[in-house]
């Protein structure tokens, strides 16, 4: 896993409890449509709340989400964030979206709580996926959450299930099946 | 340890002695399930990665359940890329058009899914398989890595543990209940529990009075309400049924006296009356004296939730003599060919059409987006589909009312909402099926 990045450090977005997939994080015709290719998405990540919202995101910028974030299963907005460089940490997620995320292969860590209260819009935040350290540096506050899974790893330094997927072909295809 | 019917089902298929509630794992399932709507993506995804060949064929069905009515040559092109998925991926359990109907009733009807089974399915109503005490998970888009790896990572759900109590009043029924159900279990309902990805466990003595066909219905509405399980341990009688279709031996599952469950609910039968959800979640459930008299326009009776036998046959028994209003049209869609087929030999198809109703293929019928038989904006559609999310079988102008399949029978003689506990023929066949 040499020489993918777990550690971001970037401006912080934040955003409050329940925030849905269709609407706000992306625009409900998108999802409806299946549309699931980054460039077709990226324009229109956090478009209906702040729009020109992807002009402004740079790499390694995080989300910082509250309670039941994304309420739902679907993938397009993570698709567009991690297309972004983004991160994502939330206070909560409903499993599925969860599992949306990572098969994404966007860096997210939820069952954080409390941490919508740890940072403000714009704030100087270094977040470490591996270890769960969250560093607010205009704060100058250093807090502990629970990491990334480390069944969990591969898949998101792949880039999600499709690179894990085509990898796994490769490594695979010639024997039993392994590692699955 | 202790643990839930679901844990130990879980358990099984990681072969470990035991899994706990938060816990990932990568369960290996004994049959995976993949419907026709999402066999095309799947298809593409796998090709475009040079994936030519699934980790094991023979544990995968292909069901035709969602489209089987071609209404569209887009629907025909589906069509024929699941045929051809079928044969480039070996694929020997292939229900096509016409050949199985509702996968989440054929399954279980035919001894495919058995108790104490794990299944991987694309579609999130594969809850309905609780009703013969297996588990059945969403996977979702990801039945790409099931079907090449055989498996999924997944985490652990826990259980909430409900029991039941007392008898239906004459003219309730099991959809009744899920409906009161999952307005209870809701997010900020009466309940206060947390209902998203848990198991919901069906208990105490009022579940003897639900049959298959009940526990079927009892499965569906809790789903809608983000429900990842509704398990119901098998009883006797229900064993005996199963036996009877199994197509290989299988164990019931059942949790243990000491499991824990994550929260113990309780709910009352005998007070229950007649429900009905309005749009936009089967958990908006009303009682029917707020709704009767409402016109209606379109109705439907059949999908996941109420596509079993007993649901045709009061269905019949309803509009046996009768006819439906005028401005209303009515479809019928049966769970299953073989349902189909006993309403032929029974004589029902003549008892539905001489009522003016329109029969369609066995399958998701209206449920599925709307793409047969939909509603027209401004209309009112009351029906006994899984699901009536805004503009979910047409525009966000209709209304989408959700009711069991005799309020659906008697409202659509009557033009307009009715109640079924002023309809005798409803009152008789509760008497009759009192168990």
């Amino acid at each position: 896993m040499s020489g993918f990045e777990w550690r971001l450090r970037g401006r912080a977005y934040t955003l409050g409890h329940d925030v849905p997939h269709p609407g706000v994080v992306i625009p409900q015709w998108l999802i409806a449509g299946r549309y699931l290719e980054p460039d077709e998405l990226i324009p229109h990540l956090f478009e209906e709340i702040d729009p020109g919202f992807h002009k402004r995101a740079k790499p390694g910028d995080i989300i910082v989400a509250g309670r039941n974030f994304g309420m739902g299963p679907k993938m397009n907005g993570y698709v567009a964030m991690q297309a972004l460089g983004l991160g994502l940490v939330s206070e909560s997620m409903p499993f599925l979206g969860y599992r949306a995320a990572v098969g994404c292969g966007l860096r997210v860590l939820t069952d954080c709580p409390g941490v919508t209260e740890e940072a403000e819009n714009g704030d100087d935040l270094e977040i470490d996926f591996i270890t769960g350290d969250f560093i607010n540096h205009t704060r100058g506050v250093t807090l502990q959450f629970p990491p990334v899974p480390e069944a969990l790893r591969e898949i998101i330094v792949l880039g999600g299930n499709k690179g894990w997927l085509k990898n796994w072909w490769h490594t695979n295809q010639h024997g039993t099946p392994s590692a699955r | 340890m202790a643990m839930t019917a679901v844990e130990k089902i879980l358990a099984q298929a990681c072969g470990s002695d035991r899994v706990r509630p938060g816990e990932i794992i990568v369960p290996d399932p004994e049959v995976i399930v993949i419907h026709d709507a999402l066999v095309l993506p799947a298809k593409r995804e796998l090709d475009s990665l040079g994936i030519d060949r699934l980790y094991d064929p023979d544990r995968v069905v292909v069901v035709t359940d969602h489209e089987v009515l071609y209404t569209s040559r887009r629907a025909a092109e589906i069509g024929a890329t699941v045929r051809e998925a079928v044969r480039d991926w070996k694929i020997e359990n292939f229900y096509d058009v016409g050949a199985g109907g509702h996968g989440h009733i054929f399954l279980a009807e035919r001894g495919i899914i058995l108790p104490g089974m794990f299944v991987f399915d694309n579609d999130r109503h594969c809850t309905n398989h609780g009703s013969v005490g297996a588990f059945a998970m969403r996977a979702g888009g990801e039945i790409t890595r099931v079907l090449a790896t055989g498996t999924l990572w997944t985490k652990v759900p826990s259980t909430i543990r409900m029991t039941l109590h007392g008898t239906l009043r004459p003219g309730v029924f099991a959809r009744d209940v899920g409906f009161k159900m999952a307005c209870g279990l809701k997010a900020g309902g009466s309940y206060g529990v947390d209902i998203d990805y848990r198991v919901l466990e069906l208990a105490g003595p009022g579940l003897d009075q639900f049959g298959w066909d009940g526990r079927v219905a009892l499965t569906s509405s809790p789903t809608e309400v983000r429900a990842i399980g509704v398990f119901i341990p098998p009883s006797e009688e229900m064993l005996r049924q199963i036996r009877a279709v199994a197509t290989r031996p299988f164990e019931p599952v059942f949790s243990d006296p000491d499991a824990e469950f994550e929260a113990e609910l309780e709910m009352d039968l005998d007070d229950i009356e007649p429900q009905i959800a309005l749009t936009g979640g089967a958990g908006n459930g009303v009682g029917i004296s707020q709704l009767e008299g409402k016109p209606i326009n379109h109705a439907f009776i059949g999908s996941c939730g109420s596509g079993k036998w007993q649901d045709l046959e009061i269905a019949a028994n309803v509009l046996k003599g009768n006819h439906i209003a005028p401005g209303v049209r009515l479809f019928i869609v049966p769970g299953s060919e073989d349902s189909n087929k006993r309403l032929r030999k029974e004589g029902l198809l003549d008892v539905f059409y001489d009522a003016g109703a329109l029969m369609l293929p066995p399958g998701c019928g209206p449920c599925n987006a709307g793409n047969m038989g939909p509603v027209h904006t401004g209309e009112v559609s009351i029906s006994t589909a899984a699901t009536n999310l805004l503009g979910v079988m047409g525009d966000k102008g209709c209304e989408l009312l959700l009711a069991s399949p005799a309020t659906v029978a008697v409202s659509a003689i009557e033009g307009r909402v009715t109640d079924p506990r002023s309809n005798d023929a409803v009152l008789r066949f509760s008497e009759a099926t009192r168990r």
